[in-house]
């Protein structure tokens, strides 16, 4: 298959549907579990809650993410006087996305990293650190914000607000029945399913799930690094640019001082990743992968 | 029963028409907007020129003909109208602020001082914007095309009377010339 830029947004905007769905299954599945554990009696209580509190908590945090981000990172807004040669390149990439422009911040940091939120392209803000506009050139800076903002496109803020929601809500439930079972849980299990392999079964489910829950959230979040990649190239055509900026990011070592892990996700190069045990569980392709996928766009020339 | 079956079946039909109607509407809408976009860009270029020429000739004042070249260019330019005139025009500016820029290489002192240096970066991303501009035109007139040629959108392209638009091309003397290899 030719890895030009079309062919991979398109698989991983495939990737990302297929992923979403098997979530969608394990919440059933889960949800299914209960049911046979407890009856129908605790699970039509407990499944709405669970679902009602993961909701609550991350679209508040969805819908206010691009204020919420801000003081969580430390990101101080700025306007086109503040950095106007910095502008001039926003506003290339931000014609050749066709997107509204976003709002512009700066984190006081000396590892050099960016990132994007907001819930719409109307509330999109990206913000770049203080030592990412140091080494970066213009074409590689290019690279970064062509990537930054096709995360803004393709509404990464929703996807991952949806993957965050759904694995919520079934490390929730998780946490509800076990907390049930040790605490005389179970009392309406004469209205559930009386064979003991189904009730291992169920509870092998409800244990593991969350874990599964996150193997499929960090699964969506790397797909959504390699089509924000793939869609960067679709802004800027030029392949180029981007890689060279992730041998940039890949050959320093530093890492963000942030205040938070909750918002490790978001930046363009993850802060966690290096100290993961497992690829498994990282938030982000390996960096070498998604240079050797720019690199093999190179070589088809720039038409593609 | 038949008669809510014939009404489902009906409002789906008129919800299908009506989607496949907006959507070549709206990605022929988007075409204007983008060459819209192209036309700003042109503009702000235009207005950088008469600044740039006179910091160069404070410099290189016997540079005449290449003044001139970039003047008549800028003139051309700003009075096209539609895409082929307009992307003739742009190519031909393209053309003439490249030689005036060859002449300032040829001037230190020019190249140093801050003036031009801050008119080279406006012109260098307004250079950029354009070309963004382009693509950006380019890809949507390509999605319309698309939409227009392929089934079963292209049932209802006369209905909306929307049609194929044309590509913008560069008319870039350079871009055009065939390397010569010498063995």
């Amino acid at each position: 298959m030719s890895a030009n830029f079309r062919n991979a947004q398109g698989a991983n905007k495939r990737k990302t549907y297929f992923l979403l769905v098997a979530m969608g299954l394990l919440t059933w599945v889960v949800a299914y579990a209960a049911l046979t554990y407890f009856g129908a009696g605790t699970t039509t209580f407990v499944v709405p809650l669970a679902v009602g509190i993961s909701l609550v908590g991350v679209w508040g945090s969805y819908y206010g993410s691009d204020k919420l981000v801000l003081t969580m990172t430390g990101a101080r807004v700025i306007q086109r006087e503040d950095n106007p040669e910095l502008f001039n390149v926003i506003e290339e990439v931000v014609i050749a996305s066709g997107l509204p422009m976003p709002k512009v911040a700066i984190v006081e940091d000396s590892a050099p990293n960016a990132f994007a939120t907001g819930r719409n392209p109307e509330h999109a803000l990206i913000a770049f650190t203080t030592r990412i506009l140091e080494v970066m050139d213009r074409d590689e800076l290019q690279g970064v914000i062509a990537h930054e903002l096709a995360h803004v496109a393709n509404r990464d803020t929703l996807v991952s607000a949806v993957a965050a929601t759904t694995a919520g809500a079934i490390a929730i439930l998780s946490d509800f029945l076990t907390r049930m079972m040790w605490f005389g849980g179970g009392r309406d299990r004469r209205e559930g399913n009386g064979n003991p392999f189904l009730l291992i079964v169920s509870l092998v489910i409800m244990l593991l799930a969350p874990i599964a829950a996150m193997l499929l959230r960090s699964a969506i979040s790397r797909r959504r690094e390699s089509l924000a990649d793939a869609t960067a190239v679709a802004f800027t055509r030029n392949p180029a640019g981007l890689r060279r900026a992730l041998e940039t990011l890949a050959g320093d070592s530093t890492v963000v001082r942030q205040r938070s892990n909750a918002v490790a996700h978001i930046w363009i190069e993850s802060p966690l990743d290096g100290k993961s045990v497992s690829q498994l569980f990282a938030t982000h392709p390996p960096i070498q992968e998604r240079i050797e996928t720019l690199r093999a766009m190179e070589s088809l020339g720039p038409n593609q | 029963m038949e008669i809510f079956v014939i009404i489902g079946v009906v409002a789906l039909l008129a919800i299908f028409v009506v989607a496949q109607y907006n959507r070549l509407v709206r990605l022929n809408i988007s075409v204007d907007e983008a060459f819209a976009q192209i036309e700003v860009q042109l503009k702000r270029r235009a207005d950088l020129i008469p600044n740039l020429v006179e910091t160069v000739k404070g410099y290189a004042s016997h540079e005449q003909s290449t003044f001139d070249a970039v003047v008549a260019a800028r003139a051309k330019a700003t009075s096209a109208t539609g895409v082929a005139d307009v992307s003739a025009a742009d190519g031909m500016l393209t053309q003439a602020l490249r030689g005036l820029l060859a002449v300032a290489e040829a001037y230190p002192d020019l190249k140093a001082s801050s003036n031009f240096l801050s008119l080279q970066e406006e012109l260098s991303t307004t250079e950029n914007k354009v070309a963004f501009a382009r693509q950006f035109y380019n890809d949507n007139v390509r999605a319309l095309n698309e939409a227009v040629a392929t089934i079963p959108s292209s049932f209802f392209a006369g209905f909306a009377k929307v049609s194929a638009r044309e590509f913008y091309e560069v008319e870039d003397p350079q871009s055009r010339e065939v390397p010569k290899v010498n063995f």
